[in-house]
């Protein structure tokens, strides 16, 4: 009885394994679709929803639309830098040089002061998606999708930057969602995402994770796993440990699932990609046969959608003082959402013991479908205003409070 | 293995075109691949188009008579291997002129002509090539091979990118009805890994085919007909 039972079972099991073949066989040739259109359900197939497309040009301050945005009192922002198609993360170099990232663009610019007014320079041209920017020990470095470089002694050769150097070269193959972020640990290292390169898939082993090299390139360790595509990061002022956020899968629906904010006090940690989704909800293919409670869960849900991406902690003194130590978190989405939302800053408020306090610092960069302004990665100025690149204007804004 | 020439449309040929292109019957083999009126009944797109803030259409056109020798009239170019840039997303036109300008893209004429084009001069080329009409190139089409490409097209999602009619959106290029020699030659030049690529999507994408899918993906789009209601449209 059990014999037969069990050949039952097996006969089953070759049956679905030779259906398997059979459809892989009958769909030959279909190639996946473009990664931001993957795991789209055939009924949503004319969806008009698709990622806000980079502008060629930037917009000139005049022309952006500024005093849209809704600060708490006391605070103001005014365009601090224009004229860099595509900004996003931004870097200071050790004698007053700010560098600015792009993706498609393919720029890195310096704003360097000249005589008390600002100038823009573009340093370095036609990079792959050069995302993510950190500086030490007068280089700068540059994280492209091949790989990461430095660029030695930049600040004394901005008009003619010297031939890079190959730091670290990240494992191939894999373009989507592998722009990059730097953040530089309190450990020294220099910490990256690797994102899935899909919208919902069973990522390789070398993606969907926060990983983090030596600046000279060894030492290479995954951090967190199950991150489907962290942009932003930053470690606590006070413990020094992690938080980062990830953007959530799309197609799933308007409010599922949440973009989230995660603390990884320790290496190691499974955050749940794909198989799990905002720390509750198994993903309807992946998550077969799974279970959420295997996975550490979100510190936070932020909104669906909503595209979090600089992240920073306060540390400055402009600001009134409920501020010290609390998460900056820039939006620069939705898209993949029939009604925008985001499109704004968000402070988080991690008191020890009691849960994040989640709260608006700066909305109004859309209203309706309208969208003004995208507010994309986060710098803090040495007098502690805040610098906001935005990746559609290509510009930077700053942001200060005045008692 | 037959040739057909693109050409005027006839009763017969309406007939033809409404079986396949909006019946989907299979396709009788004695057609021309044109199918304007089918496609314009089918397009229910409306788009707007959308241009770099401050571009100038009419400086633009002034602009353009320097492209007149090989783009052509209204940027309908009839030089084989020359894009037309009539009904060309502004977006799409303004990135590739910054490649050129950027060294991203080469090429022995643009190349030398882009260098010396500010925003400005780029915003207002691409805003006045994307109100123009685009035009069918005149090609022969082997019908074998369209029939062949569409499928193709379809598995490969270029739709998702391109628009359902591939008339392009926003940064993405229209191709339907372009050039059949420039296509082949940015197709095999993606699959080589040495045409330039904005986001590294076409590159990806290029990899699988043969030369045989190539052929056939160039000989369906060449003799997609342009559809105006969608032209330089992001339909987004």
């Amino acid at each position: 009885m059990r014999f037969a039972r069990s050949t039952g079972i097996i006969l089953v099991v070759l049956l679905a394994l030779g259906a398997w073949f059979l459809s892989l066989g009958s769909s030959e040739g279909q190639q996946p679709p473009p990664a931001w259109k993957q795991g789209q359900p055939p009924e949503l197939a004319n969806s008009p929803l698709a990622p806000v497309p980079a502008p060629p040009t930037p917009t000139p301050a005049a022309k952006i639309p500024i005093n849209k945005v809704k600060l708490p009192s006391g605070f103001s922002i005014n365009v601090w830098a224009d004229g860099m198609n595509n900004a996003r993360q931004m870097a200071w170099g050790s004698k007053g040089t700010l560098f600015v990232g792009t993706r498609v663009a393919g720029n890195v610019y310096a704003v360097v002061d000249k005589s008390g007014k600002r100038e823009v320079k573009t340093i370095l041209k036609g990079l792959a998606q050069p995302s993510g920017l950190a500086f030490k020990d007068g280089a700068l470095y540059v994280a492209t999708i091949p790989n990461l470089v430095k660029y030695e002694n930049i600040e004394a050769n901005l008009d003619n930057p010297p031939a890079p150097t190959v730091v670290y070269t990240f494992p191939p193959r894999e373009t989507h969602h592998n722009w990059r972020f730097l953040a530089w640990g309190p450990d020294g290292k220099l910490y990256f995402n690797m994102g899935a390169p899909c919208n919902i898939c069973m990522p390789p082993d070398t993606h969907a994770n926060v990983s983090r090299v030596n600046p000279d390139g060894t030492g290479f360790e995954y951090v967190a796993f199950g991150v489907r595509n962290s942009t932003g990061a930053d470690f606590h002022p006070v413990t020094k440990e992690l938080y980062f956020v990830s953007h959530g899968r799309d197609w799933a629906g308007d409010d599922f699932p949440n973009d989230t904010l995660h603390h990884a006090p320790k290496k190691g940690l499974h955050f749940g990609y794909p198989y799990c989704h905002q720390g509750d909800t198994p993903d309807p293919d992946f998550g077969k046969g799974r279970s959420c409670s295997e996975f550490a869960p979100p510190l936070l849900k932020l909104g669906a959608h909503i595209a979090p991406i600089g992240t920073r902690f306060y540390t400055g003194n402009q600001f009134p003082p409920e501020y010290r130590n609390r998460l900056f978190i820039a939006q620069k989405g939705s898209w993949n959402r029939s009604v925008k939302q985001g499109y704004r800053i968000m402070t988080v408020d991690l008191k020890p013991g009691q849960p994040p306090k989640y709260e608006v610092f700066a909305e109004g960069c859309h209203e309706g479908s309208t969208v003004h302004c995208r507010p994309t990665h986060i710098e803090w100025m040495p007098d502690g205003s805040m610098l906001l690149s935005d990746d559609y204007h290509g510009a930077i804004y700053q942001i200060s409070y005045k008692r | 293995m037959r040739r057909y020439t693109v050409a005027a449309m006839g009763p017969a040929l309406y007939t033809a075109v409404i079986r396949y292109w909006v019946l989907m019957l299979p396709r009788p083999r004695r057609i021309t691949v044109a199918p304007v009126v089918a496609l314009a009944i089918i397009s229910t797109t409306t788009a707007l188009v959308s241009v770099a803030p401050g571009a100038d259409i009419e400086a633009g056109r002034r602009k353009a008579e320097a492209c007149l020798p090989c783009h052509g009239a209204s940027g309908n170019a009839i030089t084989p291997g020359t894009p037309s840039l009539a009904g060309m997303p502004a977006f799409y036109t303004h990135w590739q002129l910054i490649m050129y300008r950027d060294g991203r893209r080469r090429d022995v004429q643009m190349s030398p002509f882009a260098v010396n084009l500010s925003d400005a001069d780029m915003a207002d080329l691409a805003a006045y090539y994307a109100g123009q009409t685009p035009r069918v190139r005149p090609v022969e089409i082997d019908a074998t091979r369209a029939v062949a490409g569409r499928p193709l097209a379809q598995s490969l999602h270029c739709g998702s990118c391109h628009g359902p009619q591939l008339m392009g959106q926003n940064q993405v290029a229209r191709l339907a009805g372009q050039d059949f020699d420039y296509l082949l030659k940015r197709l095999r030049g993606y699959k080589a890994k040495t045409t330039s690529d904005l986001d590294g999507m076409m590159t990806m994408v290029a990899q699988s085919l043969s030369e045989e899918d190539i052929q056939n993906l160039v000989h369906f789009m060449a003799g997609a007909a342009p559809t105006p209601a969608s032209a330089g449209g992001d339909g987004r």
